[in-house]
């Protein structure tokens, strides 16, 4: 490759906001799925409120409970 | 790559900038829509599919279009969640 490319800031800039959005994509698929297990019984035409509450705080449980493990492991 | 070597310009001229971050974009988006496709192909069999019979009932059909439908729309409301400003 170019050397002149690999170090173009652009570039660099570019490359790392695009990981930062695939970590971010990664998170939420993989939540979305865990919590799609648990909230969603029968897919309807809409969900409803009580689906969509479940959604959302299963998506934040599961942070905090990443936060929480985090904890234990730096613990030891 | 097919998709790379059509668009890659000739030996011995580097893309610019630009033409690379169009494409590795191009790839970001294909690889996501293809994870998404999968991750739906099961959970939607999962949830619509449960005795498969002769043929696709019209009762499926709807189903697997209501659920790819929920899980892009349960999609969004976990990214909304995790990324909104209003998180306690």
């Amino acid at each position: 490759m170019d050397p002149n490319l690999a170090n173009n800031p652009q570039l660099i800039q570019f490359l790392s906001q695009e990981k930062e959005r695939a970590m971010a994509n990664e998170v939420v698929a993989k939540i979305t799925s865990s919590c799609w297990d648990k909230c969603v019984d029968k897919p309807g035409s809409k969900f409803s409120s009580s689906e969509t509450s479940c959604l959302s705080n299963c998506a934040l449980r599961y942070m905090d409970m990443t936060m929480l493990i985090m904890k234990r492991f730096q613990q030891q | 790559m097919d998709s790379y070597s059509s668009s890659s310009p000739p030996m011995g001229a580097s893309p610019s900038p630009e033409a690379l971050m169009e494409q590795i974009q191009a790839q970001l988006a294909e690889a996501y829509a293809k994870e998404l496709i999968e991750t739906m192909r099961e959970k939607c069999f999962d949830k619509c599919i449960t005795k498969p019979g002769s043929s696709l009932s019209s009762g499926e059909s709807s189903c697997i279009s209501r659920c790819v439908d929920r899980y892009l729309e349960a999609t969004g409301i976990i990214s909304r969640s995790l990324f909104s400003q209003q998180r306690r």
